[in-house]
């Protein structure tokens, strides 16, 4: 056993995109040569900027979008060629906006059933009860299974989407800014739930957010994407204590805490953005790196991966 | 201090809902005041009410609008214009509510103090290029000459910010500036707010859901909940010691790195904020309180805890021994 839960190879996904009605299409790499494992039980998180591939990838892992290139592993098995309902008794999402991942028309009770539903081969005895099961789960109520997904609040209707996430206890969730839409107070209840879940079902978790607070309180590794690759990958802990990747650093001194006093940090980045349809030479990082050395604009830095994690920088790892 | 902006039992009903009831703001000169809370609670609402922006079917009463001293509660509109986007500013969480796609950077930012001064163009050009500078983009002769939409998100906030200093206003009302930002950009446009207010000795009512933002750029506080403000102090003293439970709860929400150790809960507060009709009575947030009593369904006091620290709450200040970290 111990195949880890999710395995990514050599991940790639382009997309051709317009720009103006008359300009040539361009090709945008939205995930570049991607590899890790999140063994099984553990939670991965993802953090970087918009635009840099992170619903991208957990498109891929789900198996809702083709990879250019490369493979997914899903406990072990190559996700290409699966079957979708085998597909989808293991891995599940949790999406962002809880309102636009529900139908409006259905009752909260039947979206749940859904995946259930979809199997083919259970009956309604049994869903039933797995519904039942499932609402009680996260907290809600039977009475609540029989309203509309407009008559609940945002939290509850992201415990909805969790729900049907786990109807077919799946083993693997892929939470892709599940708290992102939600007041701090919701949040937190809904950051509680989800821990409490992976605690009680053993289940691993793909975590994507973009408030790393939020990313150190859940994650037990965290993946630094920057323009569809993964420039840092380590243990949480020590991914806050030491970041080694310049761009982490930068991440890390923009999050502000609640302690008065600090003020704001200078992050020094610059105003210049990435643009995944212009990936720069070099470093991709360079035009915003406070760090930057002069090969960064023309060598591309190699892949270091020690004992910490793993980090693509010129000033880690290889004697300059 | 000098008040800048001073309002008194602010209350503002919409429809069938009391969005706004009887807050009070001040914002001193060269200050930054933020008000603080979840969504709905009346944050926008309040600040659309100082502008004079409030949207159709609003009633709005206060006993007290005064911006830098005169009255403007009776103001007509013609004479509202007159002010916002001269002597006060605002600043939106979407930059596209407030830009025009159709006209480039530089036609809208010297249109602001073409129509409020009468500013000869080529000197409005100099002004629009020297504030876009200021605000840390590096190629405005570029950049005046684009579209709203050739921009990031990052750079049109910061065009937002310095077309609302074209006239230097002195205040600035600044709505979820950086909510819809990557954190990297937040980061740097909330140093920008912080080094133009010094610069500029701008007074800024900003608002925000977010403490850590509270935290590391307010002078002074303000904490809303059910369209009231629950309790305000100066930043220091109410990070250090929050009375309100809705406060207190709040600040054990926020995960922050390193404090609480993973797989144990965050702190939280338990259901959702109410929708509040007009004729409600008694503390908005007694649904979710752990401390509700009988007397929080009556008329709830104003307390003052300390210099500047006022409380709404039936609880004595220093209720359950130290507060809450
Ligand atoms: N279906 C698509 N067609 C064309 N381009 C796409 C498509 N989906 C994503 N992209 C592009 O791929 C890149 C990565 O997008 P992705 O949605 O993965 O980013 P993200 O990290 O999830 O950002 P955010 O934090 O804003 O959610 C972006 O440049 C995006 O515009
Ligand atoms: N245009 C509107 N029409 C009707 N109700 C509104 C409108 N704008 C706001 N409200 C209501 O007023 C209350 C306060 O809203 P708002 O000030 O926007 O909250 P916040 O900015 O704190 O999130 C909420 O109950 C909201 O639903
Ligand atoms: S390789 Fe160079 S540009 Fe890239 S992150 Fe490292 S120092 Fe900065
Ligand atoms: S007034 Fe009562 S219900 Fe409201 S916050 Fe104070 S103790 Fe809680
Ligand atoms: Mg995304
Ligand atoms: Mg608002």
């Amino acid at each position: 056993m111990s195949a880890p839960a999710i395995e990514v190879r050599g991940l790639r996904r382009e997309f051709r995109v317009r720009q103006g009605m008359f300009a040539p299409p361009k090709q945008v790499i939205a995930v570049d040569d991607v590899s890790f494992a999140v063994p099984a039980g553990s939670v991965l998180g993802v953090v970087g900027e918009s635009g840099c591939g992170k619903s991208t990838l957990a498109r891929l892992i789900l198996g809702l979008l083709e990879p250019t290139a490369g493979d997914v592993l899903v406990d072990g098995q190559r996700l290409g060629g699966m079957d979708r309902r085998a597909r989808a008794r293991l891995i599940q999402p949790v999406f962002q906006d809880p309102f636009a991942s529900l139908n409006p028309k259905r009752r909260i009770g039947d979206i749940v059933a859904m995946p259930l539903i979809a199997q083919g081969n259970i009956g309604r005895a049994e869903i039933g009860r797995r519904v039942a099961e499932a609402l009680d789960r996260v907290g809600l109520s039977r009475d609540q299974g029989l309203r509309f997904p407009a008559q609940l609040s945002g939290g509850q209707r992201q415990r909805v989407a969790i729900a049907r996430a786990l109807v077919l206890r799946p083993r693997i969730v892929v939470c892709d800014e599940p708290t992102s839409a939600l007041d701090v107070s919701v949040q937190a209840q809904i950051l509680n739930l989800l821990a409490e879940l992976r605690r009680d079902l053993g289940l691993t978790y793909l975590f994507i957010s973009h408030n790393l607070a939020v990313v150190e309180h859940i994650a037990s590794e965290v993946a630094v994407m920057y323009l569809g690759r993964i420039v840092e990958r380590t243990e949480s802990e020590a991914l806050f204590a030491a970041p080694r990747h310049p761009y982490t650093r930068a991440l890390l001194a923009s999050v502000l805490t609640p302690e008065p006093g600090l003020g704001v940090p200078d992050v020094g980045l610059g105003d210049i953005m990435p643009d995944p349809a212009n990936i720069p030479t070099g470093c991709r990082f360079h035009p915003r790196c406070p760090a930057a050395l002069t090969r960064c604009s023309s060598e591309v830095p190699r892949t270091t991966q020690d004992g910490v994690g793993l980090v693509e920088c010129h000033l880690v790892g290889q004697a300059a | 201090m000098t008040a800048l902006l001073e309002v008194r039992d602010l209350r503002v009903t919409i429809g069938s809902t009391a969005a706004v009831r009887g807050t009070a703001i001040t914002v001193n000169k060269g200050e930054t005041h933020c008000l603080v809370g979840e969504s709905g609670c009346g944050k926008s609402i309040s600040a659309l009410s100082v502008m004079g922006l409030l949207p159709r079917g609003s009633k709005r009463e206060t006993t007290m609008l005064r911006f830098a001293g005169e009255e403007i509660g009776k103001y007509s509109e013609r004479q509202m214009e007159r002010l916002r986007g001269d002597r006060m500013a605002m600043i939106f969480q979407e930059p596209m509510t407030s830009l025009n796609p159709a006209y480039t950077v530089g036609s809208q930012m010297t249109e602001v103090l073409r129509r409020h001064r009468g500013t000869p163009r080529a000197q409005a050009v100099d002004r629009a290029a020297e504030l876009l500078a200021r605000v840390g983009i590096t190629a405005p002769g570029l950049r005046l000459g684009q579209f709203p939409h050739q921009l990031s998100g990052g750079l049109r906030q910061r065009v937002m910010i310095a077309m609302a200093l074209m006239c230097d206003p002195e205040l600035l009302i600044a709505d979820e500036p950086t909510t819809a930002l990557d954190v990297t950009v937040q980061a740097q446009i909330l140093r920008l707010l912080a080094g133009l207010q010094k610069d500029f000795g701008l007074g800024i009512l900003l608002i925000t859901h977010d403490l850590g933002v509270v935290a590391r750029i307010a002078d002074r506080v303000s904490v809303m909940y059910a369209g009231e403000v629950v309790e305000s102090a100066p930043t220091a003293s109410l990070f250090a010691a929050p009375e309100h439970p809705y406060t207190r709860g709040l600040l054990t929400c926020v995960p922050v790195p390193g404090k609480v150790k993973r797989d144990e809960p965050l702190g939280s507060i338990p259901g959702v904020v109410p929708r509040i009709t007009p004729g409600f009575a008694g503390c908005g947030f007694r649904d979710r309180c752990s401390e509700a009593h009988a007397a929080c369904s009556g008329t709830i006091p104003r307390q003052t805890v300390s210099d500047g620290h006022e409380l709404l709450c039936t609880l004595a200040p220093g209720w359950g021994g130290k507060a809450a970290a």
